[in-house]
């Protein structure tokens, strides 16, 4: 099969090129190094090529070890007798960034008789400011095609599949350019120039941006607005999801009053009334609040803040031995550990991507989002206070998220400083794309997506746990009596391991199976509440875990217990890969779960003594 | 006079002249890869708060420098963008 290379600088536009060509989905985001993997996808116009997008690099001179592998797999590329044709991406609007690398793709590409095209994206914003661009020129000086095309719009893409069948068709790169044994330093001398010559004349986004970001990266202002959008972002996840966790509630219960009577036999009716509808449904009830989390954090990404965050960032981070670039990784593990891991592999300095793995486990994730709701709703009272701005669990949800927080910055300045000299360290240099509007449908489809993957990965786990559950729950006394049944036999067996915290055999059992995924948890107790309670209706949770009589103290060592724990088997899996370190996932699980036992010990006693 | 890119505030220019000696080769490369070649004028964007990385202009692009790598770039200041 034939095969063509999409290459091009951080931020260049290709992962959108990449998908309006294959018609695939592929992450794209307004922030320089979102494209992390090699991503291959069949032409929609073509199908029997395929279109092969790496990740963005500044250069094919690596300064690190993760560049350097990236550039290996570029070379390994031309090597292989199916890649035809490689599309190498221009960023128009700064051209003095996307030509040195171009020329050394265009060198390359000669030395190994590889057809290359350059594709000139972003022309859409020179015809918005009317500015020109003499591309014939420029090919002519580079010698390779140069097609001009706006990723965002579409615009253009038939002259690119032109050249790629051409591409297809020649199998051979055009007459030689002449540059096979140009050295780097020659070549940058040659881009330069090129890029004074055929660069746009004029500020382009520069003036706009200026203006935006004296308001976002304003020296007094800067960090207001940061923290103004960071509380937004908590409030946002209680106020846009309640009526949709709402109205999922009462469509589970009304679910349940009709088709819990439909079943003949009581067995099979307190099955699904306690195991279904009072477990799974009760973790149903949470996933508007994934959907609304990834949405604002797409929103932050697209708009082109995440960076200037990252800059803000900087600074305080840096005392805790981390970069500005941990920022994005750490801000999408509130989201979910897994794609945070992965965002982490751009942050170039091998020492700080270390320091930023040991941080994403305490970031507050979404799995916990349902826990801490719960706990929330149970004790702390869901009233206003300013005059309605200021809702008190969405104050409480922000306290045990900066919680969570800064166990992660307390471990990454520890650890920073003991094991200092052991890892290799870059300074930091970031590029600032240029403010835009959030492309909306990719946006809503990827939080629909982490949303279905949310319920199809942990909905799988949950309902094999609640059926467990529920088995060894409601035999041998079918239900009458949850602590004499063989989870109580069990569960009393543990308790005092979790008696420290105040906490009975029935929570202990949800901590218990909730170390498979947190989520967990809330389907446990669902179902042993569901057992417990003879009641035909499915009561909120929360008002199942007032009436059971856990105190505050033991409610604020739960949330401890949850905000440090590493509880998900599939962060531990991904956390190994990722840091290729066998141990290092093992030893976070024993120290973090050590440490959350101790501090939630601590919690108890002193809320407890208060 | 030459001090270094670092010690531009928001809204002055500097003139590249050199790259201190201690700034690691690979970086140096780098930097020119993204445009701070010797002779190119760069303008500072902002100074945000917490004394966070600058922002910096250079040819049409912006880019964001913290003290390690700016206070190794060497600059005559040209005055007032």
């Amino acid at each position: 099969m034939k095969k063509i290379i999409l290459i091009g600088s951080p931020n260049s536009g290709k992962s959108l090129l990449f998908n309006r060509l294959t018609g695939l989905h592929q992450r794209v985001a307004n922030y320089p190094g979102i494209t992390v993997d090699v991503a291959s996808g069949a032409l929609a116009a073509l199908p029997e090529v395929v279109l092969v997008d790496f990740p963005g690099t500044y250069s094919l001179h690596a300064i690190s070890g993760e560049e350097q592998v990236a550039v290996n797999y570029f070379s390994e590329a031309l090597d292989d007798p199916d890649v035809v044709q490689v599309l190498c991406l221009i960023d128009v609007t700064r051209l003095e960034k996307s030509l040195y690398f171009t020329l050394q793709v265009i060198r390359e590409c000669e030395r190994h008789g590889k057809h290359a095209v350059v594709i000139a994206n972003m022309m859409d914003v020179l015809e918005k400011h009317k500015i020109s661009m003499d591309l014939e020129g420029l090919a002519a000086e580079v010698q390779a095609p140069v097609v001009p095309v706006s990723a965002r719009s579409g615009k253009g893409l038939d002259a690119v599949l032109e050249q790629i069948k051409y591409g297809i068709a020649s199998g051979k790169g055009p007459a030689s350019c002449g540059i096979v044994d140009v050295p780097d330093a020659i070549l940058r001398g040659t881009a330069h120039k090129l890029a004074h010559k055929y660069g746009p004349k004029g500020d382009l986004l520069i003036k706009s941006q200026a203006r935006l970001d004296s308001f976002f990266l304003h020296t007094a202002f800067g960090g207001i607005v940061f923290f103004g959008i960071m509380y937004l972002m908590f409030q946002s996840i209680f106020t846009w999801a309640a009526p949709v966790m709402d109205a999922i509630e009462s469509l589970v219960a009304w679910a349940a009053s009709i088709v819990v009577p439909l079943v003949p036999t009581q067995i099979a009716k307190d099955f699904l009334q306690d195991a279904i509808f009072g477990g799974v449904g009760a973790f149903l009830v949470f996933v508007p609040q994934i959907f609304v989390l990834t949405f604002v954090i797409g929103i932050l990404e697209d708009s082109g803040y995440m960076a200037r965050a990252a800059l803000i960032c900087h600074k305080p981070l840096r005392m805790f031995g981390l970069t500005g670039k941990s920022f994005i990784p750490m801000l999408s593990g509130v989201a979910c550990a897994i794609p945070a891991i992965y965002a982490a592999r751009s942050i170039d300095s091998p020492k700080k991507r270390l320091l930023t793995y040991i941080a994403i486990p305490l970031m507050p994730c979404s799995a916990r989002l349902p826990v801490y709701t719960l706990l929330i709703a149970a004790f702390i009272p869901a009233t206003t206070i300013f005059g309605g701005l200021v809702g008190l669990q969405g104050v409480a949800m922000f306290g045990v998220y900066f919680f969570g927080m800064m166990c992660g910055l307390i471990a990454t300045s520890v650890l920073s400083r003991v094991r200092a000299e052991q890892y290799e360290d870059l300074p930091f240099v970031l590029e600032m794309p240029p403010y835009r509007l959030p492309a909306w449908q990719p946006l809503i489809r990827n939080s629909w997506n982490r949303s279905k993957h949310f319920v199809t990965k942990a909905g799988v786990i949950i309902l094999t746990v609640t059926i467990v559950i529920w088995v060894f729950g409601y035999f041998p006394t079918m239900g009458q009596d949850l602590g004499a049944s063989w989870l109580g036999q069990f569960g009393k067996l543990v308790e005092p391991v979790f008696a420290p915290l105040g906490l009975d055999w029935r929570y202990g059992v949800a901590i218990m199976t909730s170390f498979l995924a947190r989520e967990v948890f809330v389907g446990t107790l669902g179902t042993m509440f569901g057992i417990e309670n003879s009641d035909d209706n499915v009561l909120p949770l929360a008002e199942q875990i007032q009436a059971s009589g856990m105190s505050v103290a033991s409610g604020v060592a739960l949330l401890v217990f949850f905000a440090i724990a590493l509880m998900c088997v599939s962060t531990m899996a991904i956390l190994g890969k990722e840091s290729r370190s066998k141990t290092l996932a093992l030893k976070l699980f024993l120290v973090y779960g050590l440490s959350a036992y101790v501090m939630a010990i601590l919690a108890y006693n002193l809320v407890g003594f208060f | 006079m030459s001090s270094s890119l670092w010690s531009l505030t928001a809204g002055t220019q500097g003139q590249i002249q050199d790259f201190d000696p201690e700034l690691a080769d690979n970086y140096r490369v780098r930097l020119m890869e993204l445009g701070f070649h010797p002779g190119e004028v760069v303008t500072c964007l902002q100074t945000p708060a917490f004394g966070s990385p600058k922002v910096f202009r250079v040819a049409n692009s912006i880019f964001s420098l913290d003290d390690e790598v700016a206070s190794h770039i060497l600059i005559t200041p040209v005055g007032s963008a």
